[in-house]
């Protein structure tokens, strides 16, 4: 027999640890043991069995993983904070006695700790770093808005500012802004960075308003956590591309409000000492060209069968090289010449068996790079200027990200290439209703356009963001649209939607595939092969009345087929069917039902959870639905039909709308109720929410 | 050994006191010696003062105090003589001191001369003509001394001579006074030298003689009391090296503070801040079940943009909708606006407030990892077999038999399938011809009718009845053969003479009477009167006919009674009964008996008169019963809506518990040779189902539902469709109503 297992000695009671028995587990005060689950990234947990982890209370309590707390206890910062406790009071000891010099020597003595080692430990690998930027250049882009208050210093706030600029310039050197969004809490951004999806939310540039009821304390170990991040981060980015990190700040420029443009960013290759690793890369760069343009040759020559031919094309290769880099030593080259060989051979095996095993053809994927590289340059031949009402800093980025040449009016910052009378500028951002003075060769925007066009991935028709227009809802580009969810109307996605729905009708063509061979009455009746087509349907497992069903949908396919072909349309014979289909569906729902009978009771509750939730999204669907025909009704009826109207209502009549009664690809018709001086009823057909098109019908007696 | 150890302890442990209090002195010494030096050399007087002041900080003596002090002695001698004042380096006035003059002339000089040397043996000045030295050095020289004339006229001139001693540490003649005087003339006469001494004072036991229970402690002091304190020498070495810096070590840091290698007051130059932290090496975190990373925060939808479509925007009701309600419930922490430009848009006022929440999320929220549910909620729902493949089973109504005024409390179909049976609150029996719905017969009796049931042979026509306490046995002769009837009353009228011989033994039980002559023209062949007054609610017929049993759920022990028809004889199978007996029933092929009470079925077996088996249905109130006619499996309906399908060979629990009645379930019923089984419920609906039993042991059986018959029962009084019966060989169904119809549904 084994021994007796004693209670609280294993499981849940010894894996879990409340909060009081770790602080005197860590000897620490509650404040320095919080800063420390901060910095260490450590956070409550909740046991399955609350019970057994808490000594049979179920008083609610905050449970920290046991394991996490010994992980802390041999953390050096926790003997950096207890060095510190003691500093001050030593500190405090001595300024109270006046002992100023003491005060002094002590204070130059402070104990200062390194976040280095935590930042290795909760990120391995730089992956994982990456992954955890999001809450970090939040933070970081709210702090370099901050008003330097007795809460923060000023030299955080500009280290915030630093940071935040020194990624931003990172991005705009590797080009990998995706998405923007214009929020009423802020900007948006998304960002792929060596296939991590980045996304931050920087605030509008106002003076933020520090709220009283937000601990700081938090807040600042969090923003001394995150610097240090983004410091290491930055410096991998930078280092990674060959960018000389920390960039040098052009002080004068910093001083004129010139934002990005005050860092001045060099690349490692212009330094002599770091030639030759320079020199490495760019040949492995000549390499990844080589072996495109070898792959795209292969494309055009279908194969090459003989090594001497490839060894001929490889010296073309080379050439090309040598031509493109013609510092290049020859002997590297030589080198290089080989590894191509190697790397060539390899990698024509690896893509023959990557055609084979992947469904992705190698066209997929080039035609996905090009317009990768053709959304990355969106910009490229735009030259913009921008006004001083608009956020210069967010657009400034944008712009520069995608290519584009930006310039801005004096008073916002130093630092434009040129002013607003330069002939080069092709579109002028500004958000006013008129503006003075305009130039005929360039184009008047309002700043949407530009956050639209990133979010559709193409330059987008000027006309409907012209100044003082009306701008087109902003729609945000995070969404993914699920089956089943409310789909706004938006005219610049109007001609994917046509794409679209052409994708879908070949879809369907193609989803028609008939497996059981039909029987056409046409033919002679013979029972036996029936009978035998029968029990082979029922061998694959497919019973009697499915193997019927099918028979029937078929012959009503062929029946449908046939009429089309004969176009002679018989109302009749589908009114039929769709009563039999009625029927059917009647039918369906009866099975359903009482297949619902033999559900377990956890698939019942399960089933009816899921119900639920799908009830709701229906609603909130219905609801917005609704909400449209509403505007629609409310804002056509007075536009277009205003004069019809006149004699029936005196001023505007309220409408309530009843329901929805169709909702089309772009066309939605409601009806609804006119209450005014006098009733009546309207209806309204509405295009779209937003555009004037909608026509409205209605009546009323007259009083 | 080890106590010598210790005592060695000791004494060096003191030695180091002592020495450290010598290097005090040092220390007072030497910085008084340097702040005379810096004033005098215009240094920097401030470094000079912190240092002085922090040596003696924490040796509770103030050294700037003990400094003024003792300048102020100076001064204020100084103050008699003259005084001098000169612009010092550091701007203030300082005073010159007067040289101290060598020469003895002051006052002091002529008091007579202090023991200097302390209270050592004289003998060691012997030789010496002083005894020790002065404060300025010098030697204090020994007062003359004269020959032993000299001392013997000293002798004769002091009168006092007589009465002074000698005193070793002055050297001096000393008089002794009254006081002294007396002690020596007490310890002459031998007395105490005291005078108020008391030699008889009574003891006080300071140690006590007697043992105490807690003794004072004896333990020899521990060692730790005489390890040096770690601080002291800590303060120690800070203070020497603050100090007694070794002229070698000044030179050398003036040497490189002179060359520039140390550069005073500058900060050591940082490192870079951010190096290169990541390698291309570096593994990832393993998998680990409580590693959970933070979840992301949600990307903004449509709702957010600062100009969205009009259909986001709330309107005034939403709006106040959600002004009301608590900030946790809001599914939105914000309310959607629209701006005509971007101009217009303010700084949104809750930033800081919702990076403090994620912030206080990060930390302090638990996180538990919740497996989303990605399941089609069409793969819950189990596949069946279609029903229709599954026919024939009753589907729809097609008769109806009206002609009841109360609720139809009982059906019975005959085993020929021809002719239905029904009792009714009405107190009446009615035959029905099944297929045409026309009522052949009724029998009006005296009570509600709680229980029909037809005898199962076909040979005999008769079917039992229960009213109140009766039993009575009808055969209709209307409808059967005359050789049939006449059969039929010989069969059961037989026991008759049986009876009479029984009599005294059964009358306990129940009474086998004959039928009046007005009962026996209406076909009552026998009625079976129970000495209980407890109304029996349920007759169950044995397969051969012969025997049956009664049911009374209120009449104790008598609850259940066997009735052996052609012999008229009455059992009482139990002798107690355990629970409320709701239904009882004859297995149909074995000699097995089941017995439905409130919770558990129990099955006895009649040969070898034992339980066999306990089911437990695991419901409330048990309400019906019924055996598949292979008799393997059975099936209960509870009045808590529940259904149970039991499989006697697998265990007593059930095979499946179905729910899906609304009301409580009045009956469940197996078809006789159809896969069919049904329950009828309050809630006015029939459910068929299909349950195939297969002759595989190892298949389980198959149970489908496959039609729900709706529209033929009305709820009366909550109360719905009370009985149901299947046709015996054809896929139909009977039920009958609290609406005091019975339909049959085909």
């Amino acid at each position: 027999m084994g021994k007796l297992k004693q209670k609280g000695k294993a499981g849940a009671a010894t894996n879990y640890i409340n909060r009081n028995q770790a602080l005197k587990k860590l000897q620490v005060s509650l404040a320095d043991f919080r800063r420390l689950c901060i910095l260490k990234g450590i956070y409550p947990r909740e046991p399955k069995n609350k019970k057994k982890a808490n000594k049979g209370s179920t008083a609610p309590t905050t449970f920290y993983y046991t394991k996490d707390i010994q992980y802390l206890a041999h953390e050096p910062v926790l003997q950096k904070f207890r060095e510190h406790k003691i500093f001050l009071r030593k500190l405090t000891k001595a300024l109270s006695k006046r002992e100023l010099s003491i005060a002094k020597n002590l204070e130059k003595n402070r104990p200062v700790y390194k976040l280095d080692h935590i930042l290795k430990e909760r990120y391995p690998t730089f992956t994982d770093a990456l992954r955890d930027l999001d809450d970090a250049l939040c933070m970081l882009f709210l702090f370099s808005t901050f008003p330097a208050t007795d809460k923060i210093n000023s030299e955080t706030v500009t280290n915030c500012q630093r940071l935040c600029a020194e990624f931003q310039h990172y991005i705009i050197k590797t080009k990998s802004l995706r998405k923007v969004f214009l929020s009423i809490k802020g900007i948006y951004y998304q960002a792929e960075v060596k296939g991590q999806i980045i996304n931050w939310l920087a605030p509008y540039q106002f003076s933020q308003q520090v709220p009283d009821d937000v601990d700081f304390r938090v807040m600042l170990t969090f923003l001394e956590f995150y610097q240090t991040l983004l410091g290491f981060v930055n410096f991998k980015l930078y280092s990674d591309v060959n960018l000389v990190y920390p960039p040098k700040l052009d002080t004068s420029k910093d001083e004129g409000a010139a934002g990005l443009g005050a860092l001045i960013i060099e690349t490692t290759n212009s330094l002599a000492t770091l030639s030759t690793s320079s020199h490495n890369n760019e040949d492995i760069n000549n390499n990844d060209t080589i072996k495109e343009e070898m792959v795209r040759k292969l494309e055009s020559e279908k194969r090459l069968k003989t090594l001497s031919k490839k060894l001929a094309t490889i010296k073309d290769q080379g050439n090309t090289t040598s031509e493109i880099q013609p510092d290049t030593t020859k002997e590297p080259e030589v080198i290089s010449n080989e590894e191509i060989i190697d790397e060539f051979t390899s990698s024509d095996s690896k893509y023959q068996q990557d055609v084979s095993s992947k469904t992705y053809t190698y066209s997929d994927i080039q035609n996905a790079s090009i317009a990768l590289t053709e959304f990355e340059n969106l910009f490229s031949n735009c030259i913009f200027y921008l006004s001083r009402e608009v956020p210069r800093y967010s657009l400034e980025f944008i712009i520069r990200t995608f290519g584009g040449q930006v310039g801005w009016d004096e008073t916002c910052g130093v630092g434009s290439p040129f002013n607003e009378s330069d002939d080069r500028i092709t579109h002028h951002v500004i958000d006013r209703p008129t503006s003075g003075h305009r130039f005929l060769s360039r184009a008047y925007i309002q700043p949407q356009w530009v956050y639209d066009c990133v979010n559709a991935r193409k330059l987008l028709k000027i006309e409907p963001y012209q100044p003082g227009k009306t701008l087109p809802p902003h729609l945000s580009p995070f969404v993914e649209h699920k089956e089943g969810d409310y789909i706004p109307e938006f005219e610049g996605d109007m001609e994917e939607k046509e794409l679209r729905n052409e994708q879908e009708i070949k879809k369907d063509t193609s989803n028609e595939e008939t497996i059981i061979p039909l029987i056409t009455s046409d033919e002679p009746y013979n029972e036996d092969i029936i009978h035998q087509m029968e029990l082979e349907a029922e061998a694959t497992g497919i019973s009697f009345s499915m193997y019927q069903e099918k028979q029937d949908q078929l012959a009503k396919n062929q029946k449908i087929q046939n009429t089309n072909n004969t176009k002679v349309q018989q109302p009749s014979i589908q009114t039929i069917t769709g009563k039999k289909r009625a029927a059917k569906e009647i039918e369906e729902k009866e099975v359903k039902e009482l297949a619902k009978i033999m559900m377990t009771k956890k698939q019942k509750t399960l089933y009816n959870k899921i119900q639920y939730g799908k009830k709701k999204r229906q609603e909130k669907v219905e609801n917005l639905q609704l909400k449209i025909i509403k505007v629609t009704i409310n804002y056509s009826l007075p536009l277009r039909a205003g004069d019809f109207f006149e004699s029936f209502w005196i001023g505007e009549p309220i409408i309530i709308p009843l329901g929805l009664v169709t909702r089309g690809e772009g066309v939605s018709v409601g009806v609804g109720v006119g209450v005014g001086l006098g009733v009546g009823f309207a209806v309204g057909v509405g295009a779209d929410a937003c555009k004037s098109f909608a026509l409205g019908v209605g009546g009323a007696p007259k009083l | 050994m080890l106590s010598d150890e210790e005592d060695e302890e000791e004494i060096d442990f003191f030695k180091q006191h002592s020495e450290n209090e010598e290097s005090i002195h040092d220390i007072m010494n030497s910085g008084e010696e340097n702040d005379n030096f810096n004033n005098g050399t215009s240094g920097e007087s401030d470094n000079d003062e912190y240092i002085a002041g922090d040596s003696l900080d924490d040796d509770d003596l103030d050294s700037r105090d003990y400094v003024e002090k003792v300048f102020d002695d100076v001064s204020s001698e100084s103050e008699n003589t003259q005084e001098n004042y000169v612009i010092g380096a550091d701007g203030n006035p300082r005073k010159i001191l007067p040289e101290i003059d060598p020469v003895y002339d002051s006052d002091s000089s002529t008091e007579n001369p202090t023991n200097t040397v302390g209270n050592i043996p004289m003998e060691w000045y012997d030789d010496y003509p002083h005894i020790g030295y002065n404060i300025d050095g010098k030697k204090i020289m020994k007062p003359a001394k004269g020959d032993e004339l000299d001392k013997f006229l000293e002798n004769m001139e002091d009168p006092d001579s007589w009465i002074s001693v000698k005193d070793n540490l002055t050297q001096q003649n000393v008089k002794l006074t009254n006081e002294e005087l007396e002690i020596i003339h007490r310890i002459q006469m031998g007395s105490y030298p005291k005078q108020d001494y008391d030699p008889y004072e009574p003891t006080v036991e300071w140690f006590t003689s007697k043992t105490e229970v807690m003794p004072l402690n004896a333990t020899p002091e521990p060692k730790r009391r005489f390890i040096p304190s770690k601080w002291e020498a800590k303060r120690h070495e800070y203070l020497t090296k603050l100090f007694t810096i070794q002229p070698v070590k000044i030179m050398k840091l003036v040497r490189a503070i002179r060359q520039g290698h140390i550069v005073p007051g500058k900060t050591q130059i940082q490192k870079p801040r951010f190096y290169n932290l990541w390698n291309d090496t570096d593994q990832p975190h393993e998998e680990h079940p409580m590693l959970i990373p933070a979840p992301k925060t949600k990307l903004p939808d449509h709702e957010e943009s600062y100009n969205p479509p009009p259909e986001y925007l709330l309107t005034e009701k939403e709006k106040k909708m959600w002004e009301e309600m608590d900030p946790e419930d809001r599914e939105k922490n914000y309310i959607p606006q629209k701006y005509s430009c971007l101009r217009a848009v303010p700084a949104y006022n809750r930033f800081i407030q919702e990076r403090f929440d994620r912030c206080l999320d990060l930390y302090l929220a638990p996180r538990v990892r919740r497996n989303k549910l990605n399941i089609d909620p069409e793969s819950l729902i189990p596949k069946l077999p279609n029903p229709k493949d599954l026919q024939p089973f009753p589907t729809s109504l097609t008769l109806s038999y009206d002609a009841h005024t109360g609720r139809v409390r009982c059906i019975s179909i005959d085993p020929t399938g021809l002719w239905l049976i029904s009792g009714s609150d009405d107190k009446t029996i009615r035959l029905w011809e099944i297929i045409t719905g026309r009522c052949v017969k009724t029998w009006e009796i005296e009570d509600i009718v709680h229980s029909v049931a037809w005898c199962p042979i076909k040979e005999v026509c008769a079917f039992a009845f229960s009213c109140t306490n009766k039993v009575g046995i009808i055969s209709p002769t209307c409808i059967c053969e005359e050789e049939v009837a006449i059969s039929t009353t010989q069969y059961v009228t037989a026991g008759f003479d049986n009876t009479q011989q029984n009599v005294e033994q059964k009358s306990k039980l129940v009474d086998w009477s004959k039928p009046t002559n007005q009962q026996n023209l209406n076909g009552i062949l026998v009625i079976i009167q129970h000495v209980h007054d407890k109304t029996i609610k349920q007759i169950a017929w044995h397969k051969k006919g012969d025997y049956f049993s009664t049911t009374a759920p209120d009449a104790g022990n008598q609850g259940i009674l066997i009735h052996h028809l052609t012999k008229h004889q009455t059992q009482q199978p139990f002798r107690k009964t355990r629970g409320i007996i709701q239904s009882a029933m004859f297995h149909p092929i074995k000699p097995l008996f089941f017995v439905a009470t409130q919770r558990y079925v129990r099955i006895y077996n009649l040969m070898k008169q034992e339980l066999t088996k306990t089911l437990q249905a695991g419901v409330k109130w048990i309400s019906s019963l019924d055996i598949h006619p292979m008799g393997d499996n059975i099936i209960i309906g509870s009045y808590d809506k529940k259904l149970c399908w039991f499989d006697l060979d697998l265990s007593s629990k059930p095979y499946k518990t179905l729910r899906y009645h609304t009301k409580a379930i009045r009956n469940v019923t197996y078809h006789k040779r159809l896969p069919l089984f049904a329950s009828c419920s309050d809630d006015g609906l029939i459910q068929i189902f299909h349950g195939m039993v297969y002759n595989d042991l190892l298949q389980n059986p198959l149970i489908v539902p496959v039609k729900i018959l709706k529209d033929g029962h009305q709820v009366v009084n909550s109360l719905g469709v009370l009985d149901c019966e299947f046709h015996p060989t054809q896929p139909w169904i009977i039920s009958s109503g609290a609406d005091h119809t019975i339909n049959l549904w085909t």
